[in-house]
């Protein structure tokens, strides 16, 4: 399959001996990963809380979005360039391990979220009423957001732990 | 009655065993620890961020603290509930193993200087001098990102008393 035979590459790329043979490569970059999966979920559970009227409700969204925005940016970068790192190392068993297929999907799905969310109800977000609550769809993408991003945390943790992952 | 006593009876109970046996449940304790602590530095980074004029619009640090107050003690709470729980299910191997009791002790200044200076800078009126200001805000993300740092160390290290036979990649694996 195009995707395995990806996967077969990467694993027998020079870099990839490199970063296997390494004892400080792997927790390193799985710290930092880490790190950059708190930033941008802690960033975005705020928001979906906010959304949802449960968490700062005295900040009108746009300006609380506007804010949070760059450090949920900085995290995902920081999250995706150890991400495709770590994965590289590994990528013939992270393509047979079902935690990871999930985790991609959700990933998928909770950018998709965001996305439409961006460009359909949040683009009439300065318009929202600071002292009501927000508008269906939008409290209905942070409950979507809240738990793809949950789903996303316990996915990436399943993976070191599940079948089809052995290392052995 | 020693710590290590109390730490070797912890891991001797069924729940500690039952855990200990179980990938799934260990898999899903440390999600659920792990989501605490993204509440918990989520929220604090909002306060922090804030602090150092970086915050919501115009909004003072003291009223997004005080707002955010039960998530960051929510995020709090669900951490100190998980990792009693994942420690029992390796106590003695924690016990032995220098990054746990460094976490530990991390985690207790972290408290302690989140429940006293940060909370009385966060709901001082008028605001406390900049310069102060800063310096507890960027301490405070310190020491939170710290205790997080040193809790990926209890997973990467082995006690030094063991030769290190395995590598750190393998280590991730449950007992």
């Amino acid at each position: 399959m195009f995707l395995l035979s990806i996967c077969q590459w990467l694993d027998s790329t020079r870099l990839n001996a490199a970063m296997r043979t390494s004892n400080w490569f792997f927790p390193a970059f799985d710290t930092i990963h880490t790190l950059g999966i708190v930033l941008v979920a802690g960033t975005i559970m705020l928001v979906d809380l906010r959304l949802l009227g449960l968490a700062l409700r005295s900040e009108p969204v746009a300006a609380l979005v506007k804010r949070i925005v760059p450090w949920t940016l900085s995290g995902f970068a920081l999250m995706f360039v150890t991400g495709a790192l770590l994965f590289s190392s590994e990528a013939v068993k992270l393509y047979h391990s079902p935690a990871f297929r999930i985790k991609l999907v959700l990933l998928a799905l909770a950018g998709l979220n965001a996305l439409i969310f961006h460009l359909t109800i949040y683009r009439d977000a300065s318009n929202w009423d600071p002292a009501a609550a927000a508008p269906l769809r939008a409290r209905l993408a942070g409950l979507l957001s809240l738990a793809f991003w949950i789903g996303i945390i316990t996915a990436g943790r399943a993976i070191a732990y599940g079948s089809g992952y052995d290392l052995g | 009655m020693t710590v290590l006593a109390i730490f070797e009876w912890m891991q001797s109970t069924p729940v500690a065993q039952t855990i200990r046996h179980s990938a799934k449940l260990i898999a899903l304790l440390e999600s659920i620890h792990l989501i605490g602590f993204t509440l918990l530095l989520g929220t604090i980074l909002m306060v922090d961020l804030s602090l150092l004029g970086l915050g919501i619009g115009r909004s003072p640090a003291s009223r997004i603290a005080r707002e955010l107050k039960g998530w960051t003690a929510a995020g709090l709470v669900i951490m100190l509930l998980s990792g009693p729980v994942l420690l029992s299910s390796e106590a003695i191997r924690c016990y032995r193993t220098p990054a746990f009791w460094i976490k530990m002790a991390l985690l207790a200044i972290a408290i302690i200087f989140h429940f006293t200076i940060h909370k009385k800078l966060v709901s001082q009126e008028p605001p406390a001098q900049r310069q102060r200001v800063r310096w507890i805000a960027c301490l405070s993300l310190a020491l939170w990102t710290s205790v997080a740092l040193a809790g990926k160390g209890i997973a990467i290290f082995q006690p030094p008393e063991q030769p290190i036979t395995q590598s750190p990649a393998q280590l991730r694996r449950p007992p």
